[in-house]
């Protein structure tokens, strides 16, 4: 058997040097690619315009007795509604440890998804900033005393852009995966050939100490907490594995996780459909994370966030088309939670910018700026946003 | 004058590589995945490299034709492909009925009892195609610009009746003009069905025009995003692009103009006034974008990207810009230019999987159906037309480091020959006849996956760390076979 050695990084997790700061929350970022209808999916069911501009997408208020009750929103605070697929998240917002951040987004109005991705991942205004990503800088800026392989894991096959920075990262896209197969003997023969091949190789030393520390996890016998229910889908696996590496404290600082399919030019759905299964896969995962995590809430900060929002007014094609403003939620223990934040432009005429589009009144940097300052001990943000001085709204604690 | 494959190593140099090839003319025509008729040497680094981005990982022969006739007269022999005799990768492709078929006829083949449609046959037929011409098509270089193209005009094959769409478009766009003009490509591509289907443009209609495709042309497939172009001009083009759409009933799946869909309004594209003329508005802007110097750098930079480095040598891309631009985008007179003007100053690129996969199978002459292997490409990241955004897999270095784990795995399935379908035959092609000389064989197979042999005290290095780990000599040779492609020097072309 090949003997389970600790890691090198390990002795330096519980020994660390006093120099370095403390360690804050575990950081989850789920990114929603392809531009999700944030119109559909806290409604502001308080607006008139919101329904002449979606004469059939439009999700009926709270109090439409026109619609059945399970397709109607469900109200939060009397202006704004979850759509009826978020319903799942409702025992977290009275709790009041999730916040919602609406109206929100990057300045960027190229309504490109690549550009906006690609800007917003490396947390920069344009081309000429930095090419590292967002979180890279975070990691680089952040001397935890953590050299763990696992500091910081992108969900799936690559890592995503705002992990790359001079900080190793890891892409994971099931821990059961991450085996070499064949029996004791010919594995030790071939882990001899991979230490030798990779001797000095910083990525390839990490994922030989990842193959030893994932050996004795498996997402398959895993017992969640509480009797979370996990979504069967690659997201709820994404944040399945997120709850076992933090469980296994085996030195989990970020974790990046991607859900896509939001680009619904095309029949996203009304209150049942393409886009509305999309939202309860987003729920239901992140509600049964919550559930999960539940006894480590106050060490754990999840945010969501998509490129930019979508058109206001629904297209012909019963889909809408690349739009402006956004929304971000964020889920943890020492949110100021059960709240929309953020000041709400409205979808009037005048109020509305470009082609139609909901106008962004906070920058997305603000919140990500907050979650490091206040939760993650990360003072150097003007390292990790350069250029950019952000404005706190007091979502966190 | 024939030379055993041991005592051409050890006569190294003494023998200059065209010398003992010279008797060996007919070995260009032989059989896929028989052996090859004529050993190897070392190459240089250069050369190697130089190989690595004209092919999916160069085989013995190649290697030696290179030698043979130097890196110009092979990038024209490449550039000629239709003279190529390419019977055994046609052998292969043989079972493959659907890559001949129409729309209509891929349809008909999909739909089973009651609309329960098939969506697995054509994509996996398409798929393993794929991987097929790329291991056996002596048209290497025709084969690393189709897949080059294949990511530039990406479609994602989950999408909608891309499920058959997809292997049309795979033939009469990218596979027709990949090495034709620019300009013709585009065209192909947007009277392609599956493009339409793909980016939305069968619900571009004057009512409510959908933007989708029309971004894209200017942003991934022309211009490039800061190539010059407006949300304005994106709206505007949508507007000429309506009608632009796919048949349904007859003749399902065939390209067509519905001009009831279509806006007559006047429109302006790029400061160009576009007057009401049904189909043709948006063809005369196609044209424009064609031509567009933003187009000619935008294509010429993503190109040089592909085969120089991740950060082109700005001079190169310059110069084919301006190739480009005086040829109309005639794609080998600009491939010219960034290969032979370029190639020497080129800069390491990381393998992205399928180069990967394909480099080991063809270094190590390993035969395969490819069906099993589409698992392994997808666990790396790159099973083909999987790729959901419209900007295709990605090109730079940095998007597939970190991801090291599955190729090991594949390495090490590999040599164990525990992949299903596919069988390579080490002893023969090391012809280990004599016991004792390891050392000759680790050498070869560095030479092969490489370019040259490991320096001594690595290659010791590595046969001891196996052996101490309690493996046989034939054991040791798999695994240090294995450990060379999973090596950190195999991931890099």
């Amino acid at each position: 058997m090949l003997t389970q050695t600790l890691p090198a990084w390990m002795p330096r997790l519980s020994f660390a040097p006093t120099d370095t700061a403390p360690r804050g929350d575990t950081l989850v970022v789920v990114f929603l690619r392809g531009a999700a209808d944030v119109l559909n999916m806290v409604v502001p069911h308080g607006e008139d315009a919101y329904y002449q501009l979606r004469p059939s997408l439009g999700i009926a208020r709270p109090d439409d007795s026109g619609a059945k009750k399970e397709d109607r929103a469900v109200d939060l605070d009397g202006f704004f509604g979850f759509h009826p697929g978020l319903r799942s998240l409702l025992d977290v917002w009275q709790s009041r440890q999730l916040a919602i951040i609406h109206a929100c987004g990057a300045p960027d109005e190229s309504r490109s998804h690549f550009k906006a991705m690609e800007l917003m991942e490396r947390g920069v205004d344009d081309e000429r900033g930095p090419a590292s990503g967002w979180i890279g800088r975070h990691l680089a800026t952040l001397n935890t005393g953590n050299s763990s392989p696992l500091r910081a894991v992108g969900m799936g096959t690559r890592p995503q852009r705002s992990l790359s920075g001079s900080v190793p990262v890891s892409a994971l896209r099931s821990i059961a995966d991450f085996h070499l197969g064949g029996d004791p003997r010919a594995l030790q023969q071939m882990r001899a050939a991979l230490e030798t091949v990779y001797t000095g190789d910083v990525l390839g030393q990490d994922t030989l100490s990842i193959m030893d520390t994932l050996q004795t996890l498996d997402p398959l016998t895993y017992t969640s907490s509480h009797n979370a229910k996990y979504p069967d889908s690659e997201f709820g696996l994404a944040l399945k594995q997120t709850a076992m590496l933090i469980k296994a404290q085996v030195g989990l600082e970020v974790s990046a996780i991607d859900l896509g399919g939001w680009d619904t030019h095309f029949a996203q759905g009304s209150a049942n459909g393409q886009m509305p299964n999309l939202m309860k896969d987003l729920a239901d995962g992140l509600a049964a994370f919550h559930a999960d995590m539940l006894d480590h809430m106050n060490q754990l900060t999840t945010v969501t966030m998509s490129e930019f929002g979508r058109r206001a007014s629904e297209n012909g094609s019963l889909g809408t088309d690349h739009g402006h403003g956004s929304m971000m939620m964020v889920m943890g223990g020492n949110v100021d939670g059960g709240k929309v934040h953020g000041r709400w432009p409205g979808l009037q005429e005048g109020q509305l910018i470009g082609p139609g589009d909901l106008a962004v009144t906070t920058d997305y940097r603000d919140v990500l700026s907050e979650i490091l300052t206040r939760r993650l001990n990360n003072p150097a943000t003007n390292e990790v946003f350069p250029e950019y001085q952000p404005a706190p709204l007091n979502i966190l604690k | 004058m024939t030379l055993s494959r041991r005592d051409f190593l050890k006569l190294g140099t003494l023998v200059t590589a065209s010398a003992a090839l010279s008797s060996c003319a007919p070995v260009y025509r032989k059989l896929a995945g028989s052996l090859p008729a004529v050993p190897w040497t070392a190459l240089g680094a250069n050369d190697f490299l130089a190989l690595n981005r004209l092919t999916f990982g160069p085989r013995v022969e190649e290697r030696a034709r290179f030698v043979e006739i130097g890196l110009k007269a092979w990038i024209e022999e490449q550039l000629d492909f239709d003279s190529i005799h390419d019977f055994d990768c046609e052998i292969q492709l043989a079972p493959f009925k659907t890559l001949k078929m129409d729309a209509n006829e891929l349809e008909g083949i999909s739909n089973g009892l009651f609309d329960n449609y098939d969506r697995e046959t054509v994509p996996n037929e398409l798929r393993q195609a794929t991987l097929l011409r790329q291991l056996y098509s002596k048209r290497q270089l025709y084969e690393v610009m189709v897949e080059f193209w294949s990511d530039h005009f990406n479609i994602f094959i989950e999408k909608g009746n891309e499920f058959f769409l997809k292997t049309v478009d795979d033939r009469e766009v990218i596979r027709k003009h990949a090495f034709g003009s620019f300009r013709d490509l585009v065209w192909a591509s947007a009277h392609s069905p599956a493009m339409m289907v793909y980016l939305d443009n069968q619900a571009n209609e004057k009512s409510h025009p959908n933007e989708n495709y029309a971004r894209e042309l200017m942003e991934l497939h022309t211009l490039g995003v800061d190539g010059g172009y407006t949300q304005q001009d994106v709206m505007e083009l949508a507007r000429c692009l309506t009608g632009w759409n796919v048949k349904e009933h007859f003749w399902l799946g065939d390209f067509v103009f519905k001009e009831d869909l279509h806006d007559t309004g006047v429109k302006k594209v790029l400061n160009m006034p576009v007057p009401h003329s049904g189909i043709l508005e948006a063809e005369q802007v196609i044209e424009t974008l064609c031509a567009h110097p933003s187009t000619a750098h935008f294509i010429s930079s993503k190109l040089a990207r592909r085969f120089l480095a991740d950060e082109p040598p700005h001079e190169i891309v310059e110069k084919a810009a301006k190739i480009f631009l005086d040829t109309k985008g005639d794609i080998k007179s600009v491939l010219r230019v960034i290969l032979l003007d370029g190639l020497a100053l080129a800069q390491p690129k990381y393998k992205r999987p399928a180069n990967f996969v394909l480099s080991s199978l063809r270094m190590l002459n390993v035969e395969t159906d490819a069906a099993a292997l589409h698992d392994h490409l997808l666990r790396m990241g790159q099973l083909y037309f999987n790729w959901p955004t419209p900007d295709g897999y990605p090109d730079r270095s940095e998007a597939w480091q970190g991801n090291l784990m599955p190729r090991w795995q594949f390495a090490f399935e590999l040599i164990r020959n525990e992949i299903k379908g596919t069988k390579h035959n080490l002893a023969a092609l090391l012809d280990v006849s004599s016991a004792g000389i390891l050392q000759d064989d680790v050498d070869s197979l560095a030479s092969l996956l490489l370019g040259a042999p490991l320096d001594r005290l690595t290659s010791d290095g590595l046969i001891d760390s196996v052996r101490e780990a309690g493996a046989t000599d034939e054991e040791t040779l798999h695994i240090i076979a294995a450990g060379l492609i999973a090596s950190p020097a195999f991931q890099w072309r």
